[in-house]
């Protein structure tokens, strides 16, 4: 049985990336609070795992980071989008879409109906 | 795509390290901050808002690692960290760091040594365009000429009217190309200049042989189907080494007439460096001449039953070799058949079993491949042996490092060290010594491999070099890197293994060495496993060796002392077949009258000179010998005095006189094996025998019989074969008086016998053959004694190669046994000054050492024996009749073996025993 909180290294991407693609600039912090507002607290992530996460992604070019100042006006370290993580966040949403619809499919499968 | 660009990004970001701990530690404070802030605001102490947000976090370092894992290339870096370690750990200990690159630079150039003749021997391609597509006739290489309409197994050598038949009629071939089986010496000179004829080797070639091979002329051009035709101008292209060497590349050279044995040809081009012909050997040609040259010496050309020519093809893209192949087994059959009323009734016999093989031919002519293959692989495998043993000496050094290191091991594992990351450490190390010992033992390749050709093929004068390079080429190179890379690892993997199973515990506890024996069971093992492969190679070396002195001691049936051979070839000087009789008496003459030479006899070849002709004898009164009966006879022909020069006795009859001449009756001279074979119960003297077609059975009339002498060195573990002689006087004239033998009365070989005492008087030698024919050039002069140990040479290497190796791996060996005993004996100091406190005497103490020491030994040697064995096995007919399993030599290799040992383990032995007992107790 896997515990709520073990989530995957790319599931955690994606959301990084949806989060930064609907409230555009952000620094690591605020990643991290957004995704835990949205999943409702249910997911609870040790939010240090975030900062490798950042890393891989901007690696790959997918956001890009620079120095700003934070709101209590602190230097704090802001990542955007870039447009090659917009059209990763597109191609992923896609395959997630496809692959949660599969999902959904089997689910709704009864023992009757494969008769 | 984005694999890659993340590896730059992870170089790059790993090049500026500082800076990104930097980053990642301002924005964790900055992140906790910001949490903090938020905590108090929902109310909480900032201490304990605080500690809620650094809980929230997570473990600060465990992220640190992840991302630092994250972010540079940790397996470079750890690389780079161990690689740093395991050299300042080298440099710590430069006694074991020199003796370790030493020992590996030996077993590493050894063997690289070998396959550096092993590539070129035996896996390189010619140095022509496509060499895949290339396919030859016949699965063995065959010399020089087979008459007849017949093959033994395959027809593998052609005359040139069936290459003809082959090259207009089959499909599949871009170019077939023909080229002569023999390699024969020309007398060449440049016209015009003052200089006396020097003898090269040439062959005979068709007129696409070079644009078959995608061969382009160095300088000038290459021959073209045109230069090969009846009664076109004599042309020549000569090889790069001979135009680089003996005309220091003078441009000149292409254009002019040099004359080859009194013919004139013009020099139309070079070749390229790289290309030495179609055939590995050590004597490539120097130059190549169209086959319609070839009536002009010989007149082999037209003869339709002489097969004398090798072909080699391109194969059209597309074309399936089989096809092809089966395709010329037709044609064979057709050509066969259209001669079939100059069959002979056992050719006709023998008609439905011919048939060719058509196989790859990149590699072209293989004859020494197939000559020496046997030997490298024995050399390969005697060298690989001696890979191992080295392999097994450095583990075992590093197995000792390796227990030195228990304490910091365990501590590093104690902290939380990966198992992984600590056999990566001293595998690192083990590789890197191994690296350095294949850069050193690359110079030992090269220099071995130049000692190797040196000693195996020893410079014969008037004979070209062979072509092969002791220099490092690109699979040499690749094949040492490989070999030290799994040296290294072999080496290294236990010792690593070992380092892993420590337990963190012992290290905290403080334990001392007598209180566990981990790590001994694999040292010893490695010894054991050392004392057999040594045996092995001893008694290898053994057999060898034996065999060698066999052969180099038996009864040859001839005297070698006082007996010197000068080489000659009187067709270099353009003689001809009937000027050969007055020459050779000139000759007898004027080298008799030297003061100091007793005896002068000529002959084709001189007993052990490498080379011999071969007849099918039909004896008068016998039926004629069916098509599988063996009537196959050696034969030589001599000049008058013969038996005498060479010091082969007569038992029954005469030798040869000069009495016998053309005009006289035909004799011969047999020797007892030729005796037992055709007149197995009767006196053969009086009787007739030939060697040519049906009523030929009497040719010659035998007059005497000679003792057994070995003239032939083909299949030397073998009794000697039968074997005539004729006169030279006398020619072998067919019905239609065409000299059917004219070749043999080329005689390549003086025999001088010199006075006892006297030295031979070479300057009067040369300047009465000068005297005779300025023309007539001396190829080389040299001992009957060192032809024949020539013919050893190869074996003589190959025993001492074996003998050398067999040594260094009894030595390491010892130093693999005294090693292990002297560690163990240290590790038992306590154990022993309780035992001598308790009143064992010396003799106890030292017979305890040796025991254990002993107990390794035996096992080894009982799993040396059937090793042994197989070696001797794999050796075969390298031990000319010799038999493998030969328990004198496997004793002496024991007992070698044995005392090696004492010697090893007594040292120790006595200086445990030396010990006090009470300093013994106090080491605990």
């Amino acid at each position: 049985m896997r515990d709520k909180t073990d989530v995957l290294q790319g599931t955690l991407a994606l959301m990084v990336l949806k989060t930064l693609d609907v409230l555009g600039p952000l620094h690591g912090y605020g990643i991290a609070r957004r995704i835990e507002q949205i999943s409702g607290d249910l997911l609870t992530v040790n939010q240090g795992t975030l900062y490798p996460v950042l890393l891989k992604l901007e690696q790959e070019g997918s956001i890009a980071s620079e120095w700003g100042a934070s709101e209590n006006n602190r230097k704090a370290r802001f990542y955007r989008l870039t447009r090659d993580g917009r059209k990763q966040l597109q191609a992923e949403t896609r395959g997630w879409e496809q692959t949660t619809a599969i999902i959904d499919r089997f689910f709704a499968v009864k023992a009757e109906d494969l008769k | 795509m984005r694999a890659l660009r993340r590896f730059f990004r992870r170089l790059a970001s790993w090049t500026r390290s500082r800076q990104d701990e930097e980053r990642l530690r301002a924005e964790i404070d900055e992140h906790l901050a910001l949490q903090t802030a938020e905590n108090v605001r929902a109310g909480l102490s900032p201490s304990e808002a605080r500690r809620q947000a650094l809980l929230k976090f997570g473990t600060v370092e465990a992220i640190r690692e992840s991302y630092r894992d994250q972010r540079g290339l940790p397996l470079m870096e750890t690389l780079i960290e161990d690689t740093r370690h395991a050299l300042r750990r080298m440099r710590k200990a430069p006694a074991f760091t020199i003796t370790t690159i030493l020992t590996l630079a030996l077993g590493i150039g050894a063997t690289t040594s070998i396959f550096t003749l092993v590539h070129a021997v035996i896996l390189k391609s010619l140095a022509v365009a496509n060499p895949s597509e290339l396919y030859r006739l016949g699965k063995e290489s065959r010399c020089c000429y087979y008459g007849g309409y017949s093959q033994e197994k395959e027809f593998s050598l052609v005359s040139y009217d069936l290459y003809k038949h082959f090259r207009d009629n089959t499909n599949g071939f871009a170019e077939l190309a023909a080229f002569s089986a023999i390699e024969p010496l020309f007398g060449a000179r440049r016209a015009g200049s003052a200089e006396p004829a020097q003898s090269y080797p040439g062959e005979f070639v068709s007129g696409n042989y070079f644009t078959m091979f995608g061969i382009r002329a160095y300088a000038g051009r290459v021959l073209s189907p045109a230069d090969d035709q009846p009664g076109a101008p004599p042309t020549v292209v000569m090889s790069y080494r001979l135009w680089q060497q003996k005309y220091g590349s003078d441009p000149s050279v292409i254009g002019s007439v040099f004359t080859l044995d009194q013919k004139p040809f013009t020099v139309v081009g070079i070749t390229p460096p790289g290309f030495f012909g179609d055939t590995l050997s050590d004597n490539p040609p120097n130059f190549f001449l169209p086959l319609n040259t070839e009536p002009l010496f010989d007149g082999d050309l037209y003869t339709v039953n002489n097969n004398w020519l090798d072909l080699i093809g391109r194969i059209r893209p597309g074309a399936k070799p089989a096809q092809v192949e089966a395709d010329m087994r037709v044609e064979l059959k057709q050509w066969l058949l259209s001669h079939w009323g100059d069959m002979n009734p056992n050719e006709r016999a023998k008609f439905p079993e011919q048939t060719l093989f058509f196989g790859p031919g990149g590699a072209g002519i293989t004859s020494m491949r197939e000559e020496y293959e046997h030997w490298l692989q024995i050399l390969m495998m005697v060298s690989g042996f001696v890979l191992l043993i080295v392999c097994a000496n450095v583990a075992n050094l590093m197995l000792v490092r390796g227990l030195e290191r228990r304490r910091q091991i365990s501590v590093s594992m104690a902290l939380g060290a990966r198992a992984s990351r600590l056999m990566r450490q001293p595998l690192t190390e083990s590789i890197l010594l191994s690296f350095f010992g294949g850069a050193a033992g690359l110079g030992i390749a090269f220099a071995g491999t130049r000692l190797i050709l040196h000693f195996a093929f020893p410079k014969v004068a008037g004979l070209a070099e062979l072509p092969i390079s002791a220099s490092p080429s690109m699979p040499v190179l690749l094949f040492a890197f490989v070999t030290s890379l799994v040296a290294g690892v072999a080496f290294g993997i236990a010792p690593a293994w070992m380092a892993t199973r420590v337990d963190p515990i012992e290290a905290l506890r403080g334990a001392g060495p007598s209180t566990t024996r981990a790590g001994s069971l694999p040292r010893k093992t490695l010894v054991v496993f050392q004392a057999a492969l040594s045996l092995a190679l001893l008694s290898a070396s053994g057999l060898l060796t034996t065999a060698l002195h066999h052969l180099e001691s038996q009864d040859f049936g001839f005297d070698q002392d006082r007996r010197t051979i000068i080489k000659i070839e009187p067709r270099l000087a353009g003689y001809q077949s009937q000027q050969l009789t007055p020459l050779y008496s000139r000759i007898h003459d004027s080298l008799s009258n030297i003061p100091g030479i007793s005896a002068v006899s000529l002959c084709t070849y001189s007993p052990m000179g490498a080379n011999i002709w071969g007849g099918m004898v039909r004896v008068d009164g016998q039926p004629a010998p069916g098509p599988n009966d063996d009537n196959l006879s050696f034969w030589d022909r001599v000049t008058a005095g013969f038996f005498d020069v060479v010091g082969n006795p007569i038992l029954k009859g005469r030798g040869i006189f000069e009495q016998d001449i053309e005009s006289s009756r035909h004799v011969a001279v047999v020797n007892e094996a030729f005796a037992r074979k055709f007149f197995a119960n009767v006196d053969p003297i009086g009787k007739h025998f030939g060697q040519h077609d049906i009523g030929s059975e009497r040719e010659y009339e035998i007059v005497g019989i000679a003792k057994d002498a070995r003239f032939v060195t083909l299949k030397l573990d073998q009794p000697i074969a039968p074997l005539f002689f004729l006169p030279e006087a006398q020619h072998d004239l067919s019905p239609k008086a065409e000299d059917l033998n004219g070749g043999s009365h080329f005689m390549h070989d003086i025999v001088i016998v010199t006075t006892p005492g006297a030295s031979l008087p070479i300057a009067q030698v040369r300047q009465a053959m000068a005297s005779i024919d300025p023309n007539l050039p001396i190829i080389a002069i040299r001992t009957l004694k060192e032809q024949v140990t020539l013919q050893f040479a190869q074996q003589r290497l190959i025993a001492r190669l074996t003998s050398f190796f067999g040594i260094l791996s009894l030595v390491l060996a010892s130093i693999g046994l005294y090693g292990v005993t002297a560690y163990n004996a240290g590790r038992r100091t306590n154990e022993i000054g309780i035992r001598m406190a308790l009143g064992a005497s010396r003799g106890n103490v030292v017979a305890l050492v040796l025991r254990g020491a002993f107990a390794l030994i035996a096992t080894g040697l009982l799993l040396g024996v059937p090793l042994s064995a197989a070696a001797g096995r794999f050796l075969g007919h390298q031990l000319y009749g010799l038999s493998p399993y030969n328990p004198a030599v496997i004793a002496v290799a024991v007992v070698a073996l044995g005392f090696s040992a004492l010697a090893a383990s007594l040292i120790p032995a006595l200086r445990a025993s030396s010990i006090s007992p009470l300093e013994a107790l106090r080491v605990e």
